[in-house]
């Protein structure tokens, strides 16, 4: 697929919790890594991380700290913590059951009706 | 879960310097690296920069949604427009200081008022859980319903029969000649019960309280009040076993009871602090006194379980027995039987009795004063209405560069709090002042058992005033600039006449409810005057001038024989007649003004309407020439003489009502009068003069008929007034009446010496507190409504310039455009005073209770308050009515 897809609303949440699940990231690292992840099919406007990641934290679900990028750079680092391993969690539920569904629906043929 | 967002937030608000710090440094470093990233893939430095930035998005932007994420955004955006409303504030010294002082005063007044509120309706009565403390109360069908206090022997058998109430204390108010270690003193006492200070939950802070056997006749024990013991001792600490006299008898000194300690209570039987306490002791007279003397006092500590509703079923049976022990002792002391007497009892709680008198007064203050805050409310709206409209073009310019309508409407109500808080504040510093200006006025029949302070339920009151005051001035602003376009005022030159008529009506309505509540503050001020002049003009029947008087109370031990008393009196008068300055002196068992008793009698030839009813009329023996000496003046007949005495024919003089009353019509001289009901023995009084009315209770209370018997006829009264005439300033005869009296007995207490105008001018303390209170809030409502229509006025010509401008272009002369203007403020003031005038006919009815011989719809207060507020109304009106008249055409019309 050569065109880039448009975030879903609402699951930028997601996909920055599970970037920072796989380890400690700073903000341009969870974009590095989303993209990397899927394969840069995913069209996520650079500055839309930033908000999402402050309200991330406000709600506890990751935390930050200052710490050294690879060139020794100030960099802030986000990590999961454990409300958001589990919001993570229930959240990957939530999706894969509600994706089933509509594909399940999407996928009806006419004599199954 | 719930406290991170919390925690997050405070962080978020505490370091917010540092925060943004943090996000711009976290930013900075994402479009870095990914310049960086560009660089390595070979676009030049300055385009990797671009790029970074372009797809990185509007970087204020998300700083904003940043912050509004982590939650700090209301309160960075409440301190802005804190700082801008500030602003704009300072930007506007004029109105500021007006609306800050106008809302000081309002929230200042009021919080002064609720103090003395919380003080005394709001806070229990100085005695542990006192709101579990009720009096008993005798009542006698057969007189009427109203209840008596207690009779005398009855204190033991509540006690005894109850079931309701954990103790039960009783006391007497008694008055004694106290002589310890400085001069000799008058003071006040409570014969009290051994249980009364249990049951009101206080102990003395030294020494002990009495037992149940020295509540028996005859143990002189006393415990000392807290400012006796300072005043008479100086505070000695081992005071304990000393003795004290009392009437000339030694009584050794028990305890002392704490500073805090005020008992009775005004408001109570003869509510005056007592200064010391001795046993009930009653003596065998007193014990065969039932069933009569309700001189007593009795208090009751509800048991934990009982509910005050379910006493007075219980005190019936109590009654019911008290009724059979009557019967008992009368068998057992021969009197004759109880007869058709009968007894009820029934309780209320202290705090009424205290409390429940002075409620009306303190509800009409608090009204009052909360009128002035809306007054001064409705003027800080109006002021802010027209800044407001002023602002049009700032909330335009705001709009347009994308603020919400809410941010908008916050902004007004920011800045209305914010004017609302300063007022207050500065309100508070008024009300502290307020407050010490009221403690020292404070009628004496207020209970000060509570310091009137500013503790946290004042503050907590005004703090709520201010936040209503805020919330309701800018309630206006706020509707107005959540609906009003904006556009056109962007697109004006700016002269800002897009206001509507609606804009003009909402403040000329503001106008109208200004006069409305003022008239009404005004009617109830102008009422109370009128009720107060009404008050000192009444005739008291007797000249104050220059009389002092005082009273003494000979120790019956030492003037055991009528004799002894008759020899005091008599060289008394002698030695005062001859003292410098001295006119004249005299004495009386009442004076006017100071009540009296209340005497049965039966008049010759007078038929009662019922054929049970009493008659009844104060009475006063007197000694020598004492109607001459208080002024009380001669109608007819003659005043007694040294011929009256006990073996001549026994005279009497009447007070002109009495003689009106009783023999209508008829030459009341020589007529007859006896003590008692028709058929009882006493002998017949010849009347041979007729006298003045004299008010005998408070200057306001009616005129009750009053006879006078010479002391010559009955001889020998212990107990009596006196009163001296001087030639100038009677407050400087004390030293002769003291020297005179102590000549003759250097350990006699002269009691409640004061001159008659002294006596008047407490008899009018409360009024005179009411009144002065109700009229400074009258003035300041005026005040304010003058302000508010000059406010209105002053706008609208500025306003209208141009208009006025073309009209007189058009040929209008300044007269015209006077009159103009002048009437445009009298036609809202007198809307405003339709309003008002309904509104006081409606409140002034709660207010009667505090007139005296004036209506509440009294025809020319009405008409005064009226005239007062044309004439206000014309005078605010006059300056900008006459900046209209001075318009220059030409420039008006070039004003844009």
């Amino acid at each position: 697929m050569d065109k880039q897809l448009d975030l879903l609303q609402g699951t930028l949440d997601m996909l920055i919790l599970k970037a920072v699940s796989l380890g400690p990231l700073h903000g341009y690292g969870v974009l590095l890594r989303i993209q990397q992840i899927s394969k840069d099919r995913l069209e996520i406007q650079q500055g839309s991380l930033y908000p999402a990641l402050y309200r991330l934290e406000h709600q506890g679900w990751i935390s930050s700290e200052w710490g050294e990028s690879e060139n020794k750079r100030k960099a802030k680092y986000y990590r999961l913590t454990a409300a958001g391993k589990r919001r993570l969690q229930t959240e990957a539920e939530k999706w894969n059951r509600m994706a089933d569904l509509i594909a399940g629906i999407l996928g009806t043929k006419p004599e199954e009706v | 879960m719930l406290w991170t967002p919390v925690r997050s937030w405070l962080r978020a608000t505490l370091r917010r310097s540092r925060m943004e710090n943090e996000m711009d440094a976290e930013l900075r470093f994402h479009l870095e690296e990914y310049a960086e990233d560009l660089m390595r893939g070979g676009v030049p430095r300055q385009e990797a920069m671009r790029r970074a930035r372009l797809e990185f998005g509007g970087i204020e932007r998300i700083k904003e949604e940043v912050r509004e994420a982590r939650g700090v955004t209301f309160l960075d955006q409440l301190i802005q427009d804190l700082r801008y409303g500030a602003r704009m504030f300072r930007k506007s010294p004029g109105f500021t200081a007006v609306a800050v002082l106008t809302l000081a005063l309002g929230i200042g007044a009021n919080t002064a008022i609720f103090s003395v509120v919380n003080a005394v309706l709001l806070s229990p009565l100085p005695y542990t859980d006192a709101n579990r403390l009720m009096l008993v109360k005798e009542v006698l069908p057969n007189t009427g319903p109203e209840p008596f206090n207690v009779s005398g022997p009855d204190i033991s058998q509540i006690e005894k029969l109850n079931h309701v109430f954990e103790g039960v204390g009783g006391f007497r108010v008694w008055t004694y000649e106290f002589f310890g270690k400085g001069e000799p003193d008058r003071v006040v006492a409570d014969r009290v019960n051994s249980s009364l200070f249990d049951v009101l939950g206080v102990q003395p802070i030294m020494g002990r309280a009495f037992t149940p056997q020295e509540e028996q006749f005859g143990h002189q024990v006393v415990i000392l009040s807290y400012g006796l013991w300072q005043r008479q001792f100086g505070g000695e600490r081992d005071i304990l076993g000393q003795t004290v006299s009392l009437d000339r008898k030694p009584y050794t000194i028990v305890g002392v009871m704490p500073q805090s300690f005020v008992f009775p209570l005004p408001g109570m039987l003869q509510g005056v602090a007592a200064d010391l306490w001795v046993p009930l002791g009653l003596s065998k007279e007193e014990l065969a006194d039932f069933g009569d003397n309700f001189s007593y006092t009795v208090v009751g500590r509800l048991k934990p379980t009982v509910h005050p509703s379910q006493v007075n079923a219980d005190l019936q049976l109590v009654a019911q027995g008290v009724l059979h022990t009557y019967e008992v002792w009368a068998s057992e002391a021969h009197m004759s039987p109880m007869g058709d007497f009968r007894l009820g009892m029934v309780s209320m709680p202290m705090r009424d009795e205290v409390i429940g008198p002075l409620k009306p007064m303190l509800m009409m203050l608090l009204g009052a004063v909360g009128f002035v805050l809306l007054i001064a409310c409705v003027n800080v709206a109006n002021l802010l209405m027209m800044r407001a409209v002023g602002r049009q073009k700032e909330m335009a310019v705001r709009l347009a560069i994308g603020a919400g309508r809410f941010r908008l409407v916050r902004q007004f109500l920011v800045e209305g709090m914010l004017l609302a808080f300063t007022g207050g504040g500065l309100g508070l510093v008024f009300a502290v002042w307020v407050k010490q200006a009221l403690a020292v006025r404070m009628p004496a029949n207020i209970p000060q058992f509570h310091a009137v302070e500013l503790d946290w339920r004042v503050l907590l009151f005004s703090f709520l005033l201010a936040t209503m005051a805020g919330l309701a001035f800018s309630v206006w602003p706020i509707l107005w600039a959540s609906r009003t376009d904006f556009n056109p005022s962007l697109q004006e030159s700016g002269r800002g006449n897009s206001q509507g008529p609606d804009h003009q009506r909402v403040r000329a309505a503001f106008v109208v409810i200004e006069v409305a509540l003022s008239v009404m503050l005004l009617v109830g001020a102008g009422l109370l005057v009128r009720s107060f002049q009404r008050v000192l003009n009444t005739n008291q029947g007797f000249r104050p001038e220059n009389v002092l008087t005082a009273s003494i109370d000979l120790p019956p031990a030492e003037y055991s024989r009528d004799s002894l008393v008759d020899s005091f009196y008599r060289q008394l008068m002698e030695t005062l007649r001859h003292a410098p300055g001295i006119a004249a002196a005299a004495g009386s068992t009442d004076l006017p003004l100071l009540g009296g008793w209340t005497h049965a009698f039966t008049a010759e030839g007078y038929q009662p309407p019922l054929p049970s009813g009493l008659s009844l009329c104060n009475h006063s023996v007197i000694y020598g020439d004492y109607l001459q000496t208080m002024g009380i003046p001669l109608l007819r007949g003659r005043y007694f003489t040294e011929q009256d005495g006990p073996k001549s024919t026994h005279v009497l003089i009447v007070s002109e009502s009495l003689a009106k009353k009783y023999w209508p019509g008829q030459d009341p001289l020589g007529k007859r009068l006896k003590w008692g009901p028709p058929d009882s023995q006493d002998p017949w009084l010849t009347v041979v003069g007729v006298v003045g009315d004299v008010k005998q209770g408070a200057l306001d209370a009616a005129t009750d008929p009053h006879t006078y018997e010479p002391y010559a006829q009955l001889g020998s009264m212990p107990s009596l007034r006196i009163a001296v005439r001087g030639q100038a300033d009677p407050a400087s005869l004390t030293a002769e009446v003291r020297s005179a009296v102590w000549g003759l007995d250097r350990q006699l207490a002269l009691g409640s010496v004061r001159t008659m105008d002294q006596v008047i001018s407490r008899s009018t303390e409360s009024r005179r507190f009411n009144l002065s209170l109700l009229s400074s809030f009258a003035a300041l409502a005026l005040i304010l409504a003058a302000i508010g229509i000059y406010a209105v006025l002053a706008y609208s010509v500025t306003k209208r310039t141009h208009e006025i401008g073309v009209r007189m272009a058009l040929g209008a002369r300044g007269g015209d455009v006077l009159r103009l203007v002048l009437g445009q403020g009298l036609r809202v003031t007198a809307i405003g005073i339709v309003f008002g005038v309904a509104g006081a006919l409606g409140l002034t009815r709660f207010l009667r209770s505090l007139l005296y011989e004036v209506q509440s719809t009294d025809p020319p207060t009405f008409a005064a308050v009226l005239l007062l507020l044309v004439v206000v109304s014309v005078a605010a009106s006059y300056l900008p009515a006459r900046r209209a008249a001075r318009v220059d055409p030409m420039v008006a019309l070039r004003y844009e």
